[in-house]
């Protein structure tokens, strides 16, 4: 084949394919996928299809070596067949006529390709000489499509064109030998440019062209203030003595300050000083940061009650004590923009990101636990959708499939999550990804493991993956909405076994006591990083020359900037130089040093002997002008939700089943392993078919010990509609109801709160920027008041401001979202509760009173789709008495705690119909229930509506005594008992309102979102 | 020579059940280490100073060209004759969902017909996609083969536990492979239908999902070699060391008794090790 001379060596191109033997017994899975997938989301039934996987392989060996390895290495001698320089399609064993399309697909140049990784690793064993690379590809050969399927179309179901090409063949060209194949990828070569200098002594409006040109995402005010340090004199002389221009910044610097100084790394909008007006109560005031005011002093108020808060806000994650051996620190964060752009690599970078978060937490913690929260469009959405949009069941497969790669081949059990359907988040889907990790509280040398202690002069390495034009500028990136031309070099594609390999060395080296600081390379590269840590000592010196590069020819603040994944920033003391790298070839971790740590104030960044950035360390982080911010309270106005007078609820409440925000996520969930590291105590799914909903996720991580660990989430965004600061309170609420329902110790509870809005800054582009303003403060308000009364530290939280999708007046914005983690010690796991009901006889009670509160409930959203209702105004849920609602949950946590109680499931969507319903599903039995005096309002809206505070306990008789004792001073009520039948009957005195087959529910409950396809 | 019995549990390139492997030998005994692949490659560590080889679970480098063929192939070029030697000393090795199928795939199961002959690493079987094209984490019954020579498995008869693979579907070239491992008993565990009575559930007509998750051929779960030291399956019994682990438990009435049923496994083999002394 190609042969290309570099230097003495001949490079060989060798091509290998491989596809599943079709002898008997043996199948195509892989195009049995395809097939099922498109009959699922769209209704299309493309026959039979076949795949063949591709290896480009470029090397010093020749076919003919390879060919007598292609068992070995490529395909598997029992279930494959491969060839070395073969067109697979073109032969008659496998495809005796030519197939009608084939569509082959392979990676753009300098997208991760991480079979092609994989498989180069597995080719060295047997080919060590010289270099070697591999590039893949997989063809879908479609054996006889029908007439009607465009082929474009069924192409476009394939690919991503942002990261990916194809190559469509037809059976004609076959035919007649015009088929082309796809070739290796070709990077263009680029060469290095010289660090520019930018004159800021300009115009304002040319400092805002240089700003939008540049994607530096920042405003007049900001390039003014950078504009005036290089009028200082001091600043003139010190940049002088290092040989950098005096009074001009390079490209390096306004690179690294507008990464650093980002919407997403300062977190500017809830730092800024806020004129807030409130229309209903006539307030006018001034909030100096919302984070300082509702987040901060109320932990560190906290913090002054309780001893096991050990580390809040400044770290990557938030740590608490968990007993005298071992500190649990948890951090969530949102990749909303790249998974709107590429959804598979967008959401499993967003997962092995906040994965190392947890190791880059203190000195190295070791993640234990995911959570996934994800809000999208309706997966049968069949309105219009912008060109540039993914169709929301694209989505929902794409993150999911990065998610789920990217925890399980990291090992990290998937433990709790939520997906939220609405439509607004068909412009932006979010993306949540938590994760909870687990650290000894002191090493071997006697350090405490939750703080960093760096000295000036300690060696910084670079760990992990190299630096690639990959992921430039997504900090800056995600500061801005998105359009038609956002950026592909935003996209990356995870690789979680070199992520994996990292990990294993660096909690290695944690335990030799070989760290003394490490932070995660994330938004703003190395220049966050290292940047962040030189705080430290104050002051480093980086040589860009060092680091190791995906591709020769990067400019140096690409280098300094880039976000390529997988990578740590570590320090390590002199001394420990030499066993720190034999850790890492231990590995086969990449770790060079790329800096060292120095207390001369400066973040100092040299490329070779050249110095190309040199900026205060106080500058550079503290620098950034306050925003001022303009808010405004006008209570929005929603037509009254009325609902029709007559109804069958029965039919309703199979109909609310199988809502996507209420419906079973168990074709989703239980694809992600929830149960490595073995142990998860109370799973995803619960009860005799282990297809119930489990409330919240408890794990025992010291094997053999009881000792157990609660993590939960909250998340409701449709009451913003109403109020976003009752969407906060009802977050909260629900985290905390959901950990309650397995025994959380209330004593030892702590969260994160992680904020999704649309833009809230007044603009042309955003003219209502003033009331998303005011909803966010009163977010934060209630934030303060209702952690506060639960004594809930907030110790670890995230922003994402800019969640719109287009141009105002065709705006997309998501509904004002805080997705509310909760992570909290359980005393012993062998008592805990599930949500499916037990046994036949069991007493049935609610805790907690119901309100007339159906604002913005599910019911209402749903009977207004259905043109049953006009609106879905009215009161939204209330959280009145926290502190006294703690008390109610302190009682039952009691309850579960000494065995009384082993079955609790929280009211949330849906109200008490649904989660009865769900207790039912769970039990495969049914229940009597009466739902006479349990709250105000008519029979549906007991039925429905979604007040907060309540939970569904069942209790054997011979507890029921015990039960209600201790319960004294709560708002409990007996509402029926668990039957022997499988009818759930709902009564209201003498009304019968739900008599229903909880078989029929089931089906409901499970068939809305399964989407397989349903073919074995 | 000491009286520990001393478990190598191999770890790296992104195996990842190596922590809880570890601590289920210690619960029965056993004292593990986990060692990372390239520290017996580089000669700085030799399988010869331990008793039992564990090859976890987990998705060795990332599953890509089919699961455990890289790991298999790193054990199979670079392991080589330790391996053999191991399993010359017969001595025991269980490799757990991609540790059994880096097994399968390096040679090592089924192994040459004959309990006599030296191991030749030569791959007979294979562990594929399952039929659903999913990867998916749910609890399966599984029933042993009493009259399997396999020392893992004495005296269990069923036990539940989870599978959490994409790839774990068994197969053959052809049915006389399967039955020439069937009538040796090495056919040790498979997936069995939890209505029938225990000790009847075993059956070669496939069972339907989920209750053969993936579609084995005849509705195999793991597998021994001749010399029945050698034992791999799919599912996760050390994920099932306690009962607090398992699904149901907030419906059971345990008392003080905790142990999970995955947990006789590793004391099988831990007591062999002992008995041969």
């Amino acid at each position: 084949m190609n042969c290309v001379w570099v230097g003495t060596m001949t490079v060989q191109e060798v091509r290998v394919e491989v596809t599943p033997l079709q002898t008997e017994g043996m199948r195509d899975v892989l195009g049995d996928v395809v097939q099922r997938q498109l009959f699922a989301d769209h209704g299309v039934d493309v026959g039979k299809v076949r795949s063949i996987r591709g290896y480009l392989i470029r090397s010093n060996y020749t076919a003919e070596q390879i060919d007598a390895h292609v068992q070995d290495i490529f395909s598997d001698p029992i279930i494959e067949y491969g060839a070395t320089n073969t067109s697979l399609l073109e032969d008659q064993t496998f495809f005796p006529q030519p197939p009608s399309l084939t569509v082959t697909v392979g990676f753009k140049p300098g997208v991760t390709d991480n079979p092609g990784a994989a498989a180069n690793d597995g080719f060295k064993v047997l080919f060590p000489e010289g270099e070697s690379s591999i590039s893949t590809y997989i063809s879908y050969a479609f054996l006889e499509l029908h007439d009607g399927i465009d082929h474009a179309w069924v192409a476009s179901t394939l690919f991503n064109g942002l990261i990916e090409k194809s190559i469509l063949t037809t059976r004609e060209q076959l035919e007649t030998n015009q088929a082309m194949s796809l070739t290796y990828p070709e990077r263009p070569t680029i060469e290095r440019q010289v660090p520019s200098i930018i004159n800021l002594e300009v115009s304002d409006d040319e400092l805002l062209r240089l700003s939008t040109e540049g994607l530096l995402a920042l405003n007049l005010n900001e390039m003014q203030t950078i504009r005036d340090h290089y009028r200082d004199e001091t600043t003139r002389g010190a940049r002088s003595a290092v040989g950098i221009s005096p009074d001009s910044p390079t490209d390096v610097e306004l690179e690294c300050l507008a990464q650093t100084w980002s919407e997403h790394c300062k977190h500017k909008i809830f730092a800024s000083k806020i004129h807030h007006i409130d229309t209903e109560t006539n307030e006018d005031t001034t909030i100096d940061s919302l984070f300082k005011t509702h987040i901060m002093k109320p932990t560190h108020d906290m913090a002054k009650e309780v001893d096991w808060l050990l580390s809040v806000f400044h770290d990557n994650s938030g740590v608490i004590a968990w007993n005298d051996d071992w500190s649990i620190c948890m951090k969530a964060e949102t990749h909303n923009s790249p998974s709107a752009l590429d959804p598979y690599g967008g959401a499993m970078t967003g997962i092995v990101g906040v994965n190392r978060d947890i190791l880059g937490t203190g000195l190295g913690a070791r993640p234990i636990a995911n959570t996934d929260v994800f809000c999208f469009g309706p997966p049968d959405w069949s309105g219009e959708l912008p060109s540039t949009l993914f169709h929301p069941s694209r989505v929902l497969r794409g993150v999911h499939a990065g998610v789920r790669v990217g925890g399980n081949e990291s090992g990290i059990p998937t433990i709790n999550g939520s997906i939220v359907f609405d439509e607004r988040y068909i412009g932006k889907p979010l993306v949540y990804c938590g994760t909870v990790g687990l650290m000894p509280r002191k090493l071997a040398d006697g350090r405490e493991s939750h703080e960093k202690n760096p000295t000036p002069g300690d060696l910084v390495y670079m760990v992990g993956g190299r630096v690639g034009s990959d992921g430039i500028h997504g900090a800056t990136f995600s500061s801005l909405e998105l359009t038609d031309e956002s950026p592909s070099s935003a996209v990356q594609i995870g690789d979680p076994i070199t992520q994996k390999k990292m990990m294993d060395m660096l909690l290695e080296a944690r335990d030799a006591c070989l760290i003394t600081c490490t932070t995660d390379n994330g938004a703003g590269g190395l220049s966050s990083s290292i940047g962040e840590m030189a705080e430290y000592t104050n002051g480093c010196e980086i040589d860009l020359g060092k680091v190791p590069l995906k591709q020769e020819g990067l400019s140096s603040w690409e280098i300094l900037v880039s976000e390529s994944q997988e990578r740590m920033t570590v320090a390590v003391s002199p001394k420990d130089r030499d066993a720190f790298e034999a850790l890492a070839h231990l590995h086969e971790v990449e770790a060079t040093q790329v800096a060292t740590f120095t207390d001369t104030g400066y973040f100092h960044v040299k490329h070779g002997e050249e110095t190309v950035a040199y900026l205060p360390i106080t500058f550079l982080h503290d620098g950034v002008p306050q925003l001022e911010l303009e808010s405004e309270w006008i209570p929005p106005h929603h037509e009254a939700f009325v609902p029709p007078s007559e109804l069958n609820q029965t039919t309703l409440l199979t109909e609310m089943l199988a809502r996507p925000n209420i419906a079973s996520k168990e074709t989703w969930v239980r694809q992600y392993d929830h149960e490595v590291i073995a142990q998860t105590v109370v799973k995803p799914f619960v009860g005799v078919e282990r297809d119930g909903p489990g409330d919240a996720g408890l794990i025992a991580p010291i094997h053999g010990d009881s000792q157990g660990l609660v993590v939960s989430c909250g998340i409701a965004p449709r009451y913003s509609d109403i109020d976003a600061g009752a969407m906060v309170a009802a977050s909260i609420d629900e985290a905390v109801r959901n950990a309650v329902c397995v025994g959380v110790d209330i004593d030892k509870m702590a969260g994160l709160d992680n904020f999704c809005w649309p833009d809230p800054i007044e603009s042309e582009k955003t003219p209502d920027g003033k009331f998303k303003l005011a909803q966010l403060v009163r977010a934060n308000r209630e934030l303060e008041r209702v952690c506060r009364a639960y004594r809930l530290p907030c110790v670890s939280g995230k922003d994402s401001m800019k969640n719109d999708y287009g141009v105002w007046p065709n705006k997309i914005s998501i509904p004002p979202t805080m997705l509310f983690s909760l992570f909290g010690n359980q005393p012993d796991v062998r008592k805990t509760a599930t949500s499916n009901f037990k046994h036949h006889g069991e007493r049935i009670y609610l805790v907690g009173m119901t309100h007339n509160e159906l604002g913005a409930s599910e019911v209402a959203f749903h009977l207004r789709e259905r043109g049953d209702a006009n609106g879905i105004g009215g009161q939204v849920p209330l959280l009145e008495n926290p502190s006294e609602q703690l008390e109610v949950y302190r009682k039952l946590s009691n309850c579960i705690q000494s065995g009384l109680i082993r079955t609790a499931h929280d009211c949330s969507e849906g109200g008490l119909a649904v989660a009865l319903a769900e207790m039912c599903i769970g039990g495969r039995c049914g229940a009597f229930i009466d739902i006479d005096g349990i709250g105000t309002g008519d029979a549906f809206t007991r039925l429905w509506s979604e007040s907060l505070g309540r939970i569904v306990v069942s209790v054997e008789a011979e507890h029921e005594l015990a039960f209600v004792e201790m319960m004294e001073g709560a708002d409990i009520h007996l509402i029926g008992m668990v039957s022997s039948s499988s009818e759930l009957l709902i009564e209201d005195g003498y009304d019968t309102l739900i008599q229903a087959d909880v078989e029929e529910l089931t089906q409901s409950w499970k068939g809305a979102l399964d989407m397989t396809g349903a073919i074995e | 020579m000491s009286q520990e019995v001393k478990v190598c549990v191999l770890f790296g390139f992104g195996i990842n059940c190596d922590r809880e492997t570890a601590a289920v030998f210690e619960m029965v005994g056993g004292v593990s280490e986990r060692v990372h692949v390239n520290r017996l490659v580089q000669g700085e560590r030799t399988l010869s100073e331990f008793d039992i080889l564990a090859v976890p679970g987990g998705f060795s480098f990332g599953d890509h060209l089919g699961s455990g063929r890289l790991l298999g192939n790193r054990l199979r070029f670079a392991l080589r004759e330790q391996l053999q030697q191991f399993v010359t000393d017969g001595k025991p090795i269980i490799g757990i969902c991609n540790g059994f199928q880096a097994l399968v795939k390096t040679g090592l199961l089924p192994g040459p017909a004959d309990a006599s002959l030296e191991p030749d690493l030569i791959q007979r079987a294979s562990l594929t996609l399952n039929n659903t094209g999913r990867y998916e984490d749910r609890w399966v019954t599984l029933e042993f083969d009493p009259h399997s020579p396999c020392i893992w498995t004495k005296n269990i008869q069923r036990i539940e536990c989870p599978v959490r693979h994409g790839e774990g579907r068994f197969v053959m070239p052809t049915e006389q492979d399967l039955d020439n491992l069937d009538n040796n008993h090495l056919l040790t565990v498979r997936y069995v239908d939890p209505t029938t009575p225990a000790g009847e559930g075993i059956q070669d007509e496939l069972l339907s999902f989920p209750m053969s998750p993936n579609g084995s051929m005849r509705n195999i779960a793991g597998i021994c070699d001749a010399t029945g030291l050698v034992f791999g399956l799919m599912p996760h019994p050390e994920a099932f060391y306690s009962m607090w682990l398992h699904p149901e438990h907030t419906s059971m009435d345990l008392g003080e008794n905790w142990e999970g049923e995955g947990l006789q496994i590793f004391r099988n083999a831990v007591e062999y090790v002992r008995s041969q002394r």
